[in-house]
């Protein structure tokens, strides 16, 4: 047993405990059994981040482990143990969050639980990654699965919050059947659990197999059209719990999607279309039905959705470049892919553990609501700003990095000879260009209505800042954020020089410093130059000196231009009804007037398909309910009949 | 001397120094038509000059954003100033000059300052924020569009390596296609007529003199200045690309001399130019301007069709 397996497998031995002592002790009313969970999560965590560190610069681990005469393959290779930095570097953060967070419930059971789940919820994301065989994936998923349900239905009193888990619930079964789906024709042709190479596979069994994992993948992600479940799941679930699913476990979608793809043989062309396409779409969509959200946690959710068609984007250009053999753009996109897959993971993570702050002391999670905050809980905002200065890919921090090397890809197409492939690339790069700045102009609103001007109501006005917790586990993300940003340069050089690509990513290094010579000469030069009094006065109103929170601009105000521009995309209904006391229409009565924007793809793509199911199952159900025996009796009858005509077919 | 020292001395002292000098330059030659003598040509160095030793007002409403952010804007258009060879051309960098970071340097300002506008609490500063973020986020596609068709044209991702190799070879015909994109480009990034009218004072019709209404004394100053400066970067990029003649890649203080006069010629002349569009055209309804940039962005497309496909 080599060092890493001992750090591997110590780790999972913290984790158990630290799942188990908030179970045992789930009456306890001291927080201290929650923070001795915790702690333990946080080394757990720590000895996690330093194990797999250690593999993806060194070696690939195996081991296995046998379950009552069945061998689970484990191997965390390259791939793997970079997802699996991922997940214990969040779930670190998560759980120095939740040492305070998970202390506001109601009650002790629910705070326990939480603790528990949370654990149980990193550790079977962990499995995941690592496991290496397909039922054990497949089992693990579910794990995944099912843990991340419990804790979307952790407040199952609320009705919203019913409805949420069950939709999701729904959706991840899906995902869970198209899997097994393409597990089976998988075993049908290799006849070993095992991740093989897939050779031999025909091309038209080889394309069922990816449209079946990338439906299966796409909708634990979140992709357009099947990205309905995000916008339901993250405002439900406790902060600390979007945090996770929206910064690593859509990501482990991402990775399973990864590690099939290299194992299937004939790749077709129109596969990295599909891919560049459906995530082009998906970034666009996501960011602006996110322009016109003020429940800050579906806004954040539906940026979830833009990066993780951000992250498709790249995988999209590095199957196409691969497929044309252009080793070095290839390379550069798939690095781009699981660096963004990185950031996202980091700023996403950050921002709503820090929305978890702002919405716990606010009690709302609209943002019409709140403003003023940055005064009352400065830590906080200055935290969601980092954030926000990521997600919206504005250097030097790095969201951009990863931007910038997807449009260093883009431009450098025309080593590719096809026409058409060269006219979706233009459309689908001016249609990124369009993505990250409008992602600028969501977080401009979310930051300035969340933080700046005054309070707009009661309980933002007597906001308090959060607890220590609370902004030690997000700065821990933020400090990475920046660190990722300012240091690109060096990082990929190390990683340049290992596999022999240049990435020709300018120095932000360098940059930094030269802003901030030139910052701090310009600040030295106006204290010199400038005058230096000022004063505190009114905002100017016009010579009006009662300036409120009334006055001040909307959230739904700042987004009304970008909304009437992308009209044809919300399709806004207005609905205007008047009624008269008389015939003519002069005396009004009453009426009602309200914009409501269409739901598309659940008006067009979600209901078809209930209305179909629910059909199909009333037929069932009819045929089922009877309180008499013989439909049975003649049911059965007509089975055994068939069953008797297919064997004497099948048999002569 | 390291060339890139050289540069940056340059590019600095002429930004710094010219910029306020070509605001000035369009508000005489709209005056002429109009039948005024308008304002002295150093009117905006005045007017910087007497900003800078008035007293800064700030919001009781206001945070730390509003202070950081003129810093931030002038620091960013200075940073911005060393993207763009205006007289010479170092040594080829792979850091300064990116397109795509240039302009994504472009959005920091824009994202710092459309947070000052927010910040105060005031009903112009809010919708001067959201029309210019708005405005901002429909041209960005055109301005990745113009720069990848510029970097298609010249294989380069690199202002360095565009603009020398625009001054070797003069093959180029179908870039002029590119002209118009980015005079809208320009014009949209300075906030000048038909996007946007920095003279007025009616809520109606601005944009980013709404955003930066609660802006007082050496921190305007710097907003004003950061603008001119973005303008004067954005006439370098044109004017360079269009007509690289003169531009110097020695060191000799023979050829940045002749490099410096054909500079301030060739802006002078594009200025004078803007000018007149400004006096000849009024300003554009709001929801009007996407079709503006509709234009811009179909030319560009076509432009790299032509680079890439023939």
């Amino acid at each position: 047993m080599t060092y890493s397996q001992i750090i591997f497998q110590s780790s999972m031995l913290l984790f158990a405990v630290s799942i188990v002592i908030p179970l045992i002790f789930i009456n306890a009313k001291k927080s201290l059994t929650r923070k001795l969970s915790l702690f333990t999560l946080i080394f757990a965590c720590t000895g996690l981040l330093l194990f797999s560190f250690n593999v993806l610069v060194h070696e690939t681990v195996n081991f296995h482990i046998l379950l009552s005469g069945f061998t689970v393959n484990f191997s965390i290779d390259n791939l793997a143990s970079f997802f699996i930095i991922l997940i214990s570097l969040i779930g670190l953060s998560v759980a120095v969050y939740s040492i305070s967070y998970s202390e506001h419930f109601e009650n002790e059971i629910k705070r326990n639980l939480l603790v528990s789940l949370t654990a149980f919820f990193i550790l079977s994301m962990v499995f995941v990654v690592a496991s290496h065989n397909l039922i054990a994936f497949l089992f693990f998923w579910e794990l995944m699965s099912i843990s991340s349900f419990m804790l979307v239905m952790f407040d199952y009193d609320k009705p919203e919050t019913k409805k949420a888990g069950i939709f999701y619930f729904v959706m991840t079964q899906m995902s869970t059947i198209f899997l097994l789906f393409a597990f089976t024709l998988i075993y049908n042709h290799t006849n070993s659990l095992d991740y093989t190479q897939l050779q031999g596979l025909s091309a038209p069994l080889s394309s069922l197999i990816f449209l079946s994992l990338t439906a299966g993948f796409a909708i634990k992600a979140g992709l357009i059209p099947f990205h309905k479940w995000l916008p339901y799941a993250h405002p439900a679930s406790p902060s600390s719990i979007s945090a996770l699913m929206s910064g690593v476990m859509i990501k482990v979608a991402i990775y399973g999607f990864l590690r099939f793809l290299f194992l299937l043989p004939e790749q077709q062309l129109w596969w990295g279309i599909l891919i560049l396409i459906t995530g082009t779409v998906s970034a666009l969509l996501g960011v602006i039905y996110a322009l016109k959200e003020h429940d800050i946690k579906r806004l954040l959710a539906y940026h979830s959705i833009e990066n993780i068609g951000i992250i498709l984007l790249g995988v999209g250009l590095y199957m196409l470049f691969s497929f044309y053999r252009v080793r070095d753009l290839a390379m550069i996109s798939i690095f781009a892919a699981l660096f963004h897959t990185l950031n996202h993971a980091l700023f996403k993570s950050l921002l709503f553990l820090n929305s978890g702050s702002v919405v716990h002391r606010m009690n709302t999670k609209n943002i019409e609501e709140m403003g003023g905050l940055i005064k009352k809980m400065p830590h906080t905002a200055l935290l969601f700003l980092i954030g926000a200065i990521s997600i919206s890919a504005l250097p030097p921090f790095n969201g951009f990095v990863s931007e910038l090397m997807i449009f260093q890809v883009f431009l450098k197409f025309n080593v590719l000879s096809s026409p058409i492939i060269k006219i979706i690339l233009i459309l689908s790069l001016s249609l990124f260009a369009l993505t990250s700045t409008l992602a600028a102009v969501c977080f401009v609103k979310a930051f300035g209505i969340i933080f700046l001007a005054s309070p707009r109501s009661k309980e933002a006005e007597y906001a308090k800042e959060v607890d220590s917790p609370m902004i030690i586990g997000p700065a821990i993300l933020a400090i990475f954020c920046i660190a990722l940003g300012i240091f690109s340069y060096q990082i990929f050089q190390v990683i340049g020089q290992k596999i022999g690509i240049n990435f020709s990513l300018p120095n932000l290094l360098i940059v930094s410093m030269t802003a901030v010579f030139l910052g701090s000469l310009t600040y030295v030069i106006m204290k010199i130059v400038g005058n230096n009094e000022s004063r505190v006065t009114e905002t100017w109103g016009c010579g009006i000196n009662s300036q409120n929170e009334r006055m001040e601009y909307t959230a739904s105000g700042f987004s009304q231009p970008v909304t009437t521009i992308f009209s044809s995309i919300y399709k806004p209904k207005l609905v205007n009804k008047k009624l008269f006391y008389d015939p003519d229409g002069v005396f009004f009565k009453e009426g009602e007037a309200k914009i409501s924007l269409i739901k598309f793809f659940e008006e067009y793509l979600y209901m078809p398909v209930f209305r179909v199911i629910s059909k199909v199952s009333s037929i069932l159900y009819s045929l089922q309910n009877k309180i008499e025996l013989y439909p049975y009796i003649l049911i059965s009858f007509f089975a055994i009949i068939a069953l008797l005509l297919y064997l004497g077919v099948t048999i002569r | 001397m390291n060339s890139f020292l050289l540069f940056a001395i340059a590019n600095l002292t002429l930004v710094l120094f010219l910029s306020p000098l070509y605001i000035s330059v369009i508000k005489k030659v709209k005056a002429i038509p109009q039948g005024r003598h308008g304002p002295s040509v150093v009117q905006t160095y005045r007017n910087i000059f007497k900003l800078l030793k008035k007293e800064s007002l700030y919001s009781r409403n206001s945070s730390f954003i509003t202070r950081v952010a003129p810093y931030v804007d002038f620091t960013g258009s200075l940073l911005l100033s060393l993207f763009v060879p205006l007289i010479f051309i170092p040594n080829n960098s792979n850091t300064f000059g990116n397109i795509i970071l240039f302009s994504y340097i472009l959005m920091l300002t824009k994202f710092f300052i459309a947070l000052s506008g927010l910040d105060a609490g005031s009903t112009f500063g809010g919708m001067g924020s959201s029309r210019e973020m708005s405005v901002s986020a429909i041209i960005e596609p055109t301005i990745i569009m113009v720069f990848a068709a510029v970097a298609f044209s010249f294989n380069s991702v690199n202002f360095f390596e565009i603009i020398k190799s625009s001054l070797l070879s003069q093959n180029h015909v179908f870039l002029w296609l590119l002209f118009i994109p980015f005079v809208i480009i320009l014009i949209t990034e300075s906030s000048r007529i038909p996007v946007d009218n920095p003279e007025t004072h009616l809520e109606l019709t601005m944009i980013h003199e709404a955003m930066v209404l609660e802006q007082s004394g050496k921190n305007l100053a710097l907003i004003e200045w950061s603008s001119a400066i973005k303008q004067l970067v954005w006439i370098g990029i044109i004017v360079n690309i269009f007509i690289p003649i003169g531009v110097s890649t020695t060191m000799q203080m023979m050829a940045l001399s002749i490099a410096v006069i054909m500079f301030f010629i060739k802006s002078l002349l594009f200025v004078i130019g803007i000018g007149i569009i400004e006096s000849s055209t009024a300003k554009l309804r709001f929801f009007r301007l996407s079709n503006l940039f509709a234009m811009s962005y179909f030319l560009s497309f076509i432009t790299i069709l032509i680079e890439v496909l023939l």
